[in-house]
């Protein structure tokens, strides 16, 4: 079982919310009127820990952004919101007097935009601090029930050799403060490989 | 398959495709690109997008190729957050109109030479069937909570106004109001004088309450058979007494002929009043209860009344409006 040690979970929340900050920025121009994000904890899990979590939690519907992308290490990247904090923040990027109810269906897919903006901004800010390359593939949105997190609990998906990286995100607009999970979805082999850069990273800046 | 067939197929898609190379130069701009664009692959192979369409510059359309070329990272670019991004156009005279197509919008990045592809589809059909439907189910959405003899709003739309405006005055800490209006012998009404003339009754004196609001956005429902609520934001105890004593005046100076009445020889309503500032944990039943506890008391002390329900009086918790202030009615 890996875990994080202090300075690692340190490291790793230092890298995302460099990431957020930019992605907050991006949002803020979008919406002309200032966009907060900030990640207050970093967390390593088991999926199928993560799955009971989110099973546990009192939203049900959850909207979901998902990237796959790849480098030095690979991971499935993915927003989750509650699908009525997604639909929330979708009725406030597009400045109209709807309510999250009433969002049609191409106004919904403006989620899959912000996250896609949220997970290239957290990845490019990886990339760029521990100076490695990525690719990122399209992203994919869609709203789900907390029973199908198929890439959580199917035992197919090979999930007992993977770990994820969890991450709060608070995301603040228009006087409203709305909380999602950024996930991340990698092989301990995959995940090994990221410490090791983290590693690299602090002993950079003669942190060790 | 050979690539002049590969770029064949391309030209036959209903989508458009453009590839652009590392530096983001154009290098494969398929017929759709031409057909929307109106700019032939001749005129566009070899330059940026941004010297195609200068406006494009620091855009998020040219930002996220950047992404794609410089950091390997897709994106993805939908109608609804960039509206009208592209100067791409279904037919040559929507160009003078300047009706440019909704588009959704995909920059992929290619690892393998460092390029980008990008994807254009044409949503603006798709929006606008939606915003169709959603025109026509607001305006179902508003039949179902209006009361389809008076007019005003029904018990739905009294269930559901209540609710936004505790939860509200509780959130911030503000006063709210609530008149129950009862009309006055409305049965031997009815007995004296038929249903048809009942339901005409009804009508006339909804609209004159509804004449007697503070603003057109306040919501008056009919509660139940001859009953009608009225929810008051921002209302406090000599607030809603004015306006509920104000609506009884303008109801009995209809002067609609009652020959059944008890109270005298025309139309009138007893109004009971409650206010008050929700706290946590009190449900929106409490307001409800106390105005129509203060109905019913002021039905009993003789009718054509209004009644305030206040629970902090040891001895009589009710008191006649006209005992509460003697504010000057707002005209």
């Amino acid at each position: 079982m890996i875990e994080l040690t202090a300075l690692q979970a340190d490291a790793l929340k230092e890298l995302f919310n460099i990431g957020v900050g930019r992605a907050a920025r991006s949002l803020s121009l979008m919406v002309r009127d200032e966009v907060k994000l900030s990640t207050p904890e970093v967390t390593l899990a088991r999926p199928d820990e993560v799955a009971t979590a989110l099973l546990g939690s009192e939203f049900r519907q959850l909207s979901m952004v998902m990237m796959d992308f790849s480098g030095p290490f690979n991971a499935l990247a993915i927003l989750l919101f509650p699908e009525r904090n997604a639909l929330s923040i979708v009725s406030h990027m597009l400045e109209a007097q709807i309510s999250p109810e009433e969002l049609a269906e191409f106004e919904q897919e403006a989620m899959c935009e912000v996250g896609n903006i949220i997970l290239n901004a957290c990845i490019s800010a990886l990339a760029d601090e521990l100076k490695v390359e990525f690719h990122g593939e399209l992203p994919v949105h869609y709203f789900s029930d907390t029973d199908a997190l198929p890439f959580l609990v199917d035992p197919c998906n090979q999930t007992s050799d993977q770990m994820v990286l969890l991450l709060q995100i608070h995301l603040t607009m228009r006087q409203e403060q709305i909380q999602g999970h950024l996930i991340f979805l990698l092989s301990v082999s995959s995940l090994n490989a990221l410490l090791e850069h983290v590693d690299a990273y602090l002993v950079h800046f003669g942190i060790s | 398959m050979d690539s002049v067939l590969s770029l064949e197929l391309v030209d036959h898609l209903q989508c458009g495709v453009a590839l652009l190379d590392h530096q983001g130069r154009i290098q494969l701009w398929n017929h759709w690109m031409e057909r929307y664009s109106r700019r032939s692959r001749h005129d566009v192979i070899g330059q940026r997008f941004d010297e195609v369409f200068a406006e494009l510059a620091q855009t998020r359309f040219t930002e996220a190729i950047e992404q794609a070329l410089r950091s390997g990272l897709s994106s993805v670019l939908t109608p609804g957050l960039n509206a009208r991004l592209l100067p791409l156009y279904q037919h040559p005279e929507h160009v003078q109109l300047t009706q440019r197509i909704q588009a959704l919008i995909y920059i992929a990045a290619i690892p393998r030479n460092h390029t980008c592809l990008i994807q254009v589809q044409d949503m603006t059909a798709t929006m606008r069937r939606e915003r169709r439907l959603r025109a026509q189910s607001t305006q179902l959405i508003a039949t179902t909570y209006l009361d389809a003899l008076t007019g005003v709003g029904n018990r739905r739309r009294f269930d559901r106004d209540l609710n936004l405006f505790f939860a509200s005055a509780l959130e911030t800490h503000s006063s709210i109001a609530m008149l129950m209006i009862d009309i006055d012998d409305f049965k031997a009404y009815n007995d004296h004088l038929g249903h048809v003339q009942g339901d005409a009754c009804l009508i006339q004196v909804a609209n004159a309450l509804r004449g007697g609001l503070r603003q057109q956005s306040e919501s008056l429902s009919r509660y139940g058979g001859e009953e009608f609520a009225l929810p008051l934001t921002k209302a406090d105890r000599d607030v809603a007494c004015v306006i509920a004593e104000r609506l009884r005046q303008i109801v009995e100076d209809l002067k609609l002929p009652h020959p059944a009445s008890r109270v005298g020889h025309s139309v009138t309503v007893t109004i009971g009043v409650s206010a008050m500032v929700p706290e946590p944990g009190q449900p929106s039943s409490v307001l409800t209860g106390r105005a129509d506890l203060a109905l019913y008391r002021a039905k009993d002390a003789g009718r054509n009344r209004c009644l305030f329900h206040d629970p902090n009086l040891a001895s009589d918790c009710f008191q006649r409006v006209e005992q509460i202030t003697d504010l000057p009615l707002e005209s």
